[in-house]
């Protein structure tokens, strides 16, 4: 399951631009490979971040990652059901699972981001290793 | 999202490794072995151990069988138990120590007969241990590591452990007492049937042959109650009664004593470490192991800095979001003042400070494991 209307990191993170905002969350692949989520870090609101830094973090029951930023900008958004159900981002990683919201600082980052053909070329190169 | 990558290799498979892998097992290295740390999920494998039953492979864990006319009387004098007052048919929870009281590993001895017991060891310290015994055994006793003959163990734990038994066992589960153990039949294969575990759930452990343990695993199975489940609930189903971890809890640095376990560890004889526990009784112990909860759900992870007002007073052993309570538990060791049931204290999680709760074990207060009405 890789939406095609999705911008993806090699970190697993996904990207839906809207406008000059970008919906961020993690993909199917990365919920599945962590197993249930117990716990998300939601990012500040109002936090300047760029492209590669960490935004928040993300706990399961067998381990912990970190989640960074597909591109550069303002945390406008966090999805705060996460705090009550974090288990949205197994039931749901393209929509109710979404993590947090930016406000682009440029735009233009998103073409460097891998599109639903590349990502699925990434994720069979990865099974072969 | 980084770091899920993990390396295995010439890990030991047991006997139920290609059901493990049929029922989509995710398979980790664990004390040496590879083994499921999930299937379906592990809140929802933890919750159906609390609802029903699960079963769990636990064929890394050692067995070793000790038989002779000094079988007991060797063994009383080299773990924690008193194995020549031990009853046949019961178990008892103990230690092996070495001279200065540091726990080599937490075991359960089962009395099967006079001069016929059943030591059962965790996978890391397995090799360790037969060394250990083996260096200590005198006169008439033979000892024979039932692993390596290809024994395995599946633990049946949950409230409904019982009924489920009940169809397929020529012992009657429901008479059986906690730490109870019987030589039976079990789906009409020879095993060992003790009413032990690691969940706080009513249940059972089955110890038998590789080829015999694959039957009764896919006869479990085929009851509708059963699910199979993997490492992750059974380390966060012990952690909520606050067990012990070996290489957590308990290591060579640590005695019963502040691990709150002194009761299995009376050196009211002679036993290896007895002289030193002697001793150590003499004094509050410096530090303490402590359960804590918090109000989050943010975990907290072993080597964690525990604090008080600031000051670092302690450190976690053992961390993980409680199922049963929403919440993120612990435990740790604490300088002793710090230890008592309501302190309020704080973890240092690399990310944050989380505060948390001492509190008494076990965290989880529902667990059947000592119910006198199994069915």
């Amino acid at each position: 399951m890789i939406p095609e209307d999705l911008r993806y990191t090699r970190e697993h993170e996904w990207i839906r631009v809207e406008g000059g905002a970008g919906v961020v969350g993690i993909t199917d692949h990365a919920q599945d490979a962590l197993g249930d989520v117990t716990f998300v870090e939601l990012p500040v609101e109002g936090a300047e971040l760029t492209k590669g830094e960490e935004a928040c973090a993300i706990e399961s029951a067998k381990a912990a990652v970190s989640i960074y930023a597909p591109a550069g900008g303002k945390v406008v958004a966090a999805n705060e059901a996460l705090e009550d159900d974090p288990g949205l981002v197994n039931t749901s990683p393209f929509g109710e699972g979404w993590i947090y919201k930016l406000e682009l600082a440029d735009p233009s980052e998103i073409a460097s981001l891998m599109d639903a053909a590349g990502y699925a070329a990434f994720l069979a190169a990865e099974e072969e290793q | 999202m980084a770091g899920m990558h993990g390396m295995h290799e010439m890990a030991k498979k047991t006997a139920l490794h290609d059901r493990h892998v049929a029922l989509g097992g995710r398979m980790v290295d664990f004390g040496g072995w590879r083994l499921p740390v999930q299937y379906e999920g592990v809140l929802a494998e933890h919750r159906h151990c609390r609802a029903a039953a699960v079963v769990f492979d636990t064929s890394h864990m050692g067995q070793f069988m000790l038989r002779g006319s000094d079988a007991a009387g060797r063994l009383g004098l080299i773990g924690t138990q008193d194995a020549e007052a031990l009853r046949v048919g019961r178990c008892r929870y103990g230690f092996l120590l070495n001279e200065d009281a540091g726990v080599l590993d937490d075991t359960i001895l089962m009395r099967l007969g006079a001069d016929e017991l059943l030591l059962v060891v965790n996978a890391g310290r397995a090799e360790t241990d037969l060394r250990w015994i083996e260096g200590h055994l005198r006169g008439d006793v033979e000892l024979v590591d039932l692993s390596a003959a290809g024994w395995g163990k599946v633990d049946l734990q949950g409230a409904d452990s019982a009924k489920v038994l009940a169809g397929l066992a020529d012992v009657d589960p429901a008479g059986m007492a906690y730490f109870g153990v019987a030589r039976g039949q079990c789906c009409g294969r020879a095993c060992l049937i003790s009413r032990t575990g690691y969940t706080g759930e009513l249940g059972y452990e089955i110890m038998a042959a590789g080829d015999d343990l694959r039957t009764i695993f896919d006869e479990l199975l085929s009851s509708p109650a059963v699910r199979p489940a993997g490492l992750g609930a059974r380390d966060s189903l012990r952690l909520e009664m606050g067990y012990p971890l070996y290489g957590h809890e308990l290591t060579e640095d640590r005695n019963p004593i502040e691990a709150g376990l002194a009761a299995f560890a009376v050196p009211d004889r002679p036993f290896i470490g007895s002289d030193r526990l002697r001793v150590l009784a003499e004094t509050a112990p410096a530090r303490r192991l402590v359960a804590y909860r918090a109000e989050s759900r943010r975990r907290t992870n072993p080597g964690n800095e525990i604090r008080c007002d600031g000051r670092a007073v302690g450190a976690v052993t053992s961390g993980a979001f409680s199922p049963s309570l929403g919440v993120s538990i612990g435990m740790g060791y604490v300088e002793a003042p710090f230890a008592e049931a309501g302190r309020q204290l704080a973890v240092d999680t690399g990310r944050c400070e989380l505060a948390v709760v001492v509190c008494d074990r076990p965290l989880y207060r529902g667990g059947t494991c000592r119910t006198n009405d199994p069915l």
